[in-house]
């Protein structure tokens, strides 16, 4: 065990060494020459056909717990809008306020060190990709669920620009290896992904002096009026629904958890909303099968429909619509209390008289909320119910993102994730004043 | 013969609990249960309902096995007794912080329960301390039930240290925190007077009084024959260990060696407890054990059946000390299956995901983030 912690540790500074070599010719490079490598190497991932989108969706699902069409769908909708221009957009809007006047420069950081978190690529990708257009070679230590995102964009990287590939480099280790997360953690600008906890222990152990960035759990809701709730608009808001569920199988930061309806008469759209929600989630689970669970996951799913059979048998107004196995579960509430969500798939509905009982809902849970998609409020009925209201009071809680249903697993690239630019905080500028 | 009605139940299961040796005995378990069964589905409107849903009768049970679990998480939402509210006598809950559901355990009786967590203690936690030992000091990293009086942990090991503790033992948690200066002053007298020491609490408790001898520099040498009895997770607190880890410093830190340190598998929710098998079979390997009153299934969640072998399966428990409730309970908790060579059952494992295990996705399930409220 030592061993193997002595040459991770040798093969983490072995890198070090390499990135502060490529830094040198990084920082001659001209702002336009690097910007267009990285929009080229983007658009070489948005293309299903290029043999990186191939190999990741070769080896990606295996390690990950995912099914190939569940990782196919899903990079091909989280990569759709994720362009070169999005990237020149992107920048332009954040970095060139700062810039303006010439009296200001970015001074990039002589490393970042990204720590991966979790299974799903996109967040990776972009993570990985950023601290480069400000010209700060990188550190990545992939997550244990994914090793692969990261190695593979790598490889990109180098195929487009080789020098810029040179100024990447991916480092594994154990998470109780001490001497090799210190090291890790030593670079001058540190980003991380994870659990709460992990993020509250690396920030321990963050300096004064160093930049931290760091992207803790959140979760995601949806909210539906009753133009949603019958008819052409239950059809089209369940088909998104599912599809927000289905894809990466619930687990990322934008997958709903829970459903909030809010209707003149919220049980019974709360009952039609439920059965049709099972009802495609089955079509789903034809066309994006979900991934392997373990006995962990599948027992917490088990023991929350026991759950709710007992509230059911206990004379509340509570139903259950689930696949025979655990493959998928909605459960029809009767109140808009929080429950223990096992995820893979599993969802409550809850019914909600109008909008001031979901922000008093969501209160708990709000410094966790990043998306809502949002439904069947064009018509409302009260104009306190108004989706402008309902959006303004999703803001103040603090919501990340508010979108259709069916749109959640497809963020913009400029998306503010945690409510933070997407490169600003990765940023370090120099004030020039005129002497 | 079925036992008819609660209390031939419980004068039943009172003469087991006060037997001599422990005997499994599956026909007298099968029997009880059953009629236990048929008092708890008749007497719990919620439990019946739940049994049909589930098309099950006390016609159609034709063994203990085919009894319906109810989720423990069901005990956070109702009142599941068998008996009317005003002959309450105690009531248990879970932990939990404000605004949180708790579990409730409701008693009309704590006959049974003493009996049960008494009997199991013995047999499990002081199997070597026959008739002839001096009682152990029993020092508890607990709060006291005048402190926490919802507490089946705090009430178990305050009977515990009724029965059994020397005049030496005590609780070391006062107003939430580890009197440490008290503990290290009472393992040295316990050292001095060669009496052996018992110290029982919450893992967390434990965590926090490592960390403050840690910070001292202090190695403390409990007396030999000395035990630690650590109990509960870490769920939603400010350090995490490995259990290896822990018993690895309590071992050095305290002068206690790991195989003699006992975990304890307990729910407010039951009746009765599970221990670690260390101390009544050192040589072999370590497995939870249980009372005979007491069966754990491990269930398939995706086929609701039984699991073979040593496979993985969700815990569900048949607990008959728990007469006033409902005695079949479902756990989310995994486990296997620990065999003997010849594939003999001699216990069961627990698989928990170890603390700092990485999640799958950066979604949280919304129970872990309540936790942290």
């Amino acid at each position: 065990m030592k061993h193997r912690t002595d040459e991770d540790l040798a093969r983490l500074e072995l890198a070090k060494s390499r990135l502060a070599v490529a830094r040198g010719a990084l920082l001659e490079r001209s702002d336009e020459e690097l910007l267009e490598s990285l929009c080229r190497v983007l658009e070489l991932w948005r293309d299903p056909n290029s043999r990186w989108r191939r190999r990741l969706l070769a080896e990606h699902p295996d390690r990950a717990g995912f099914s190939s069409q569940i990782v196919r769908l899903g990079l091909e909708l989280g990569l759709q809008h994720w362009s070169g221009q999005a990237l020149r957009e992107m920048l332009e809007r954040e970095l060139a306020p700062q810039l303006a006047g010439g009296g200001r420069a970015v001074s990039p950081f002589p490393l970042t060190s990204v720590l991966l978190a979790g299974s799903i690529p996109m967040p990776s990708l972009l993570q990985c990709l950023l601290p480069l257009v400000l010209r700060s070679p990188i550190l990545v230590r992939s997550a244990s669920r994914d090793p692969v995102t990261a190695r593979l964009l790598a490889g990109s990287i180098a195929e487009v620009d080789a020098e810029l590939g040179r100024c990447i480099e991916i480092v594994s280790f154990r998470s109780d290896n001490r001497r090799c997360l210190s090291s890790f953690l030593a670079a001058d600008c540190v980003v991380a992904s994870g659990c709460d906890d992990t993020i509250g222990e690396v920030s321990r152990a963050i300096g004064a002096g160093q930049r931290f960035v760091g992207y803790g759990h959140k979760l995601s809701v949806a909210v539906v009026g009753q133009g949603a709730t019958r008819g052409q608009g239950l059809a089209e808001l369940v088909s998104g629904l599912s599809l927000d569920i289905a894809l990466w199988d619930q687990l990322g930061c934008l997958s709903p958890l829970a459903v909030f309806v809010i209707d003149d008469d919220a049980s019974t759209a709360v009952a039609r909303v439920g059965e049709a929600l099972c009802a495609e989630l089955a079509l789903r689970q034809r066309e994006l099968p979900r991934g392997d669970i373990d006995a962990a996951s599948a027992a917490a799913i088990s023991h929350e429909r026991s759950e709710a059979e007992m509230r059911s048998a206990s004379g509340r107004r509570v139903s259950l619509h689930c696949s025979e196995r655990t493959l998928f579960s909605v459960i029809c509430e009767d109140d808009a209390v929080w429950r223990p969500a096992p995820l893979h798939r599993f969802v409550r509905v809850h019914p909600l008289a109008n909008g001031g009982e979901l922000i008093a809902a969501l209160q708990p849970l709000a410094r966790q909320l990043a998306g809502v998609a949002l439904a069947g409020f064009g018509d409302s009925r009260s104009a306190s119910d108004s989706s402008a209201v309902l959006t303004q009071g999703l803001v103040r809680l603090g919501a990340s993102r508010v979108c259709r249903p069916g749109r959640l697993q497809a963020p913009p690239l400029a998306w503010r994730r945690d409510g933070l630019p997407v490169v600003l905080p990765l940023a370090r500028f120099s004030d020039l004043e005129a002497r | 013969m079925i036992a008819e009605g609660r209390a031939a139940i419980e004068a039943e299961l009172l003469a087991w609990m006060r037997e001599g040796a422990w005997c499994e005995d599956e026909e007298r378990f099968d029997r009880l249960a059953r009629a236990l069964f048929a008092f708890q589905r008749s007497s719990c409107t919620t439990y019946r309902r739940f049994c049909e849903t589930r098309g099950r009768t006390v016609e159609n049970v034709a063994s203990w096995r085919d009894i319906p679990a109810v989720p423990t998480g069901a005990f956070k939402e109702m009142r599941l007794r068998c008996f009317a509210s005003e002959r309450t006598q105690m009531v248990f809950r879970t932990s939990g912080t404000s605004g949180q559901r708790r579990g409730e355990l409701h008693l009309d009786t704590l006959e049974i329960y003493e009996a049960s967590l008494w009997r199991t203690l013995q047999e499990l936690l002081f199997p070597d301390l026959g008739d002839s030992r001096r009682p152990p000091a029993i020092r508890v990293l607990a709060p006291s039930p005048l402190e926490a009086p919802e507490s089946s942990l705090s009430y178990m090991l305050s009977c515990l240290l009724q029965r059994l503790g020397s005049p030496r033992s005590g609780f070391d948690i006062v107003q939430g925190t580890v009197r440490v200066d008290g503990l290290i002053a009472a393992i040295q007298a316990a050292g001095d007077n060669d009496e052996s020491l018992a110290l029982c609490g919450t893992a967390f408790a434990f965590v926090h009084l490592l960390e403050a001898l840690e910070k001292r520099g202090i190695e403390l040498h409990c007396p030999e024959g000395s035990r630690i009895m650590e109990t509960g997770g870490f769920k939603g607190r400010s350090r995490e260990l490995p259990r290896a880890e822990l018993y690895a410093l309590l071992s050095a830190r305290l002068g206690v060696p790991e195989h003699r340190i006992v975990n304890q598998y307990g729910m407010t929710e039951l009746g009765s407890q599970f221990y670690d098998s260390v101390l009544i079979d050192p040589s072999g390997p370590r497995r939870k054990l249980g009372p005979p009153w007491t069966r754990v299934r491990l269930i398939d969640p995706e086929s609701g059946r039984e699991v073979a072998g040593d496979a993985a399966g969700m815990v569900v428990i048949h607990d008959l000390a728990n007469t006033g409730s409902v005695a079949a309970i479902q756990s989310a908790d995994v486990a296997r299956r620990v065999l003997s060579d010849a594939g003999e059952q001699l216990g069961f494992e627990l698989l928990g995901r170890e603390p700092g295990a990485e999640a799958r996705g950066c979604s949280i399930a919304a129970d872990s983030m309540l936790a942290r409220e």
